[in-house]
């Protein structure tokens, strides 16, 4: 009881000597900090931008229809070793679409994707770089994205191969500057040359890892073969309800493998891609920037550390006397040590602190003047302020170790 | 014998300054009863200082033994030595040793602070301490706001503060006035008039004399033992008896 009594009393007195002191001595608390302030402020900018990005990307790639199976010949993300192999594959095509329409229970929708970068162009005004892709006419259901104006293609588009397009907002813009997206409706455009009516305009979708996601042209892919042929590679948008896509993937599995007569024994001749690969990918990215900001911050916190180390040796020094005094009048050892040990947790956790603010604050400007997100989950501001007051308790240690064993005889007689 | 606060019993703190020993006391042997006050002089380098930091347990003696209140300090620890400081011992030195941004009134308090005694009750200690020093009126002050005498005066309460049984003063106006160190000197005097056991640590025979018991060291021994007066005379002969 008393003993629990005693140590609260030392440790509020430990607070209060500390908080005495730094104020005290005011520029010098400011400059020993500084070490961990800088150290705190760059870990806490370097977290927030990697969160803010990890953050905006989980955002796109849900909305690029997290429970979407995309049917290719190749691996998206790990194209591993011998692509002659993937290359020389039968493609995907109506034949795969078709198999996939009339025997899948679990697809809610299933659009073929085709692209070209081609010419777009109305009049004088012209576009060279557009992305035209060759869609279903359940491609907005399959793959995410949604229309702004007018409708999408519908399946009669697709069946009887008219010359339908719904135009991204960067095309639209382009080719009708000032109007509106309503005015773009029903206008004409030429794609590679061929006349097309415009029937909507795309919802705008912004940019996907540096990539303009608005700057294409959406016709049917049948109209899409006839004007640029069917040797394109294709894949397959299929979609499944939500929490069953692993049912779709075996079920496509066994559908496309009867479909391409892939003997039993040998291995699939077609790759079920799914967005969150991409997510895994970026993830190890940017595990290895955590690393280097950790490196970093650790370094500097070392540096700071050491900051701390020797203007506590010089607080030990010039508070000898009052250390003999506070030791003739009951201080044991324990109290010194602790005294010492709350000022240079105090000084770092001051530190720690403000570089937090700071590199919020930086964050929040680079989020704010370049394409860059910033967020901050709390763990990234409790980890700066846990790491700086381990720092200090680290680096006190020696300092307060040599305060509390401080011969008090000598430490009363110190000049 | 037992019923001595304190029993020194043939006490010697030895030292080693490069490859020479230093004696600075050699076997040195008293007992001061509850209520004395003795004053303990000799010249710098006769183990006063000595003396008074085995007296107040911040040092040990290298032989013989030493008891306070009964309690054989030998082999204490250092936890256990910081305890017997806080609980027995109230120190005056010649320097104040106030802590300079701590008000009168912080400064008081500290000893209760290291026992452990709750905030609200330290704080009425600390101020009838301080009342009992004629204080009452500073108790807010800083010490570079206070005179000498009011200083040493607030030292005097934070070592009355946690009622110890010996107030331990080292030359405790040696860094004042003559007028000031006498008020400091009467202050002690009324201590011992109330009860308190003092050992005064003094060069001065001067105050020596005013004391009813004093002891004259010389190179590390007892020289003299006796009424204050008789011993004090002896230092003002010029040496040994």
């Amino acid at each position: 009881m008393t003993r629990i009594a005693r140590a609260l009393a030392e440790l509020v007195e430990g607070l209060r000597i500390a908080l005495g002191a730094l104020s005290g001595h005011r520029l010098r608390t400011a400059l020993t900090t500084l070490g961990i302030v800088i150290g705190v402020t760059t870990v806490i900018a370097i977290v927030a931008i990697i969160q803010g990005l990890n953050r905006s990307f989980e955002s796109q790639i849900q909305r690029f229809g997290a429970h979407t199976l995309y049917v290719s010949r190749y691996n998206w993300v790990s194209v591993s070793g011998d692509w002659w192999k993937y290359r020389n594959r039968k493609p995907i095509g109506e034949t795969e679409l078709k198999a996939i329409l009339r025997e899948s229970t679990i697809a809610v929708a299933a659009s073929p994707v085709v692209s070209v970068t081609a010419a777009v162009s109305r009049g004088e005004r012209s576009s060279s770089r557009v992305q035209v892709t060759g869609v279903g006419s359940d491609y907005l259901v399959a793959n995410g994205g949604s229309v702004d104006a007018g409708r999408f293609l519908l399946a009669s588009d697709v069946d009887l191969t008219r010359d339908s397009a719904v135009v991204g907002t960067d095309v639209a813009d382009r080719l009708f500057p000032g109007a509106s997206p309503e005015a773009v409706v029903g206008q004409k455009v030429l794609v590679a040359g061929h006349p097309f009516h415009v029937v909507g305009v795309m919802e705008r979708r912004g940019r996907f890892l540096g990539q303009a996601m608005d700057n294409n042209v959406f016709v049917p892919f049948t109209t899409f073969g006839s004007l640029f042929g069917n040797k394109r590679p294709m894949f397959l948008a299929v979609a499944a309800p939500p929490g069953r896509v692993p049912d779709l993937d075996s079920e496509l599995t066994g559908i496309l493998r009867r479909a391409r007569r892939v003997p039993p024994g040998r291995a699939d001749d077609f790759v079920l891609n799914r967005q969150d690969q991409f997510l895994k990918v970026y993830q190890g990215l940017t595990g290895a920037l955590y690393g280097v900001a950790v490196g970093v911050g650790l370094i500097t916190l070392v540096v700071g550390g050491i900051g701390i180390m020797n203007i506590m040796l010089v607080s030990v020094h010039e508070r000898t006397r009052e250390i003999g005094v506070r030791r003739a009048l009951g201080a044991r050892r324990r109290t010194i040590l602790l005294q010492f040990l709350v000022e240079s947790a105090v000084v770092a956790a001051l530190g720690g602190a403000l570089g937090t603010a700071i590199g919020l604050a930086i964050a929040q400007v680079i989020a704010l003047t370049t394409p860059l997100a910033a967020a901050v989950e709390p763990s990234a501001v409790a980890l700066g302020l846990g790491f700086s007051a381990m720092t200090g308790l680290l680096f006190g240690s020696w300092p307060a170790w040599r305060a509390a064993h401080l011969d008090p005889v000598e430490a009363l007689r110190y000049e | 014998m037992t019923d001595a606060l304190l029993a020194l019993d043939g006490i010697a703190r030895h030292y080693q300054v490069g490859s020479e020993p230093v004696r600075a006391l050699d076997g040195v042997s008293f007992e001061v009863g509850r209520g004395d006050w003795v004053a303990v002089v000799g010249q710098s380098g006769s183990g006063k200082s000595t003396l008074m930091n085995i007296l107040g347990c911040l040092d040990t003696p290298t032989g013989g033994t030493y008891r306070i209140n009964g309690q054989d300090v030998q082999g204490l620890s250092d936890d256990a030595l910081a305890d017997l400081r806080n609980r027995e011992i109230g120190f005056v030195f010649q320097t104040f040793q106030l802590l300079a941004r701590s008000t009168a009134l912080a400064n008081v308090e500290l000893p209760l602070v290291y026992r452990g005694v709750p905030r609200r009750e330290r704080r009425r200690r600390a101020e009838e301490a301080l009342g009992s020093v004629g204080l009452s009126e500073r108790m807010h002050h800083r010490p570079n706001e206070l005179s000498g005498g009011q200083r040493q005066r607030v030292a005097v309460a934070r070592a009355l503060v946690g009622d110890p049984s010996l107030l331990l003063a080292d030359e405790p106006t040696g860094n004042l006035d003559s007028a000031t160190g006498e008020e400091i000197f009467r202050l002690f005097a009324a201590l011992h008039g109330r009860g308190h056991t003092i050992v005064l640590v003094t060069h001065e025979p001067r105050l020596a004399a005013r004391c009813p018991r004093a002891i004259r060291l010389m190179d590390g021994r007892i020289v003299a033992d006796g009424p204050g007066r008789d011993v004090a005379r002896i230092g003002a002969d010029g040496g040994a008896a």
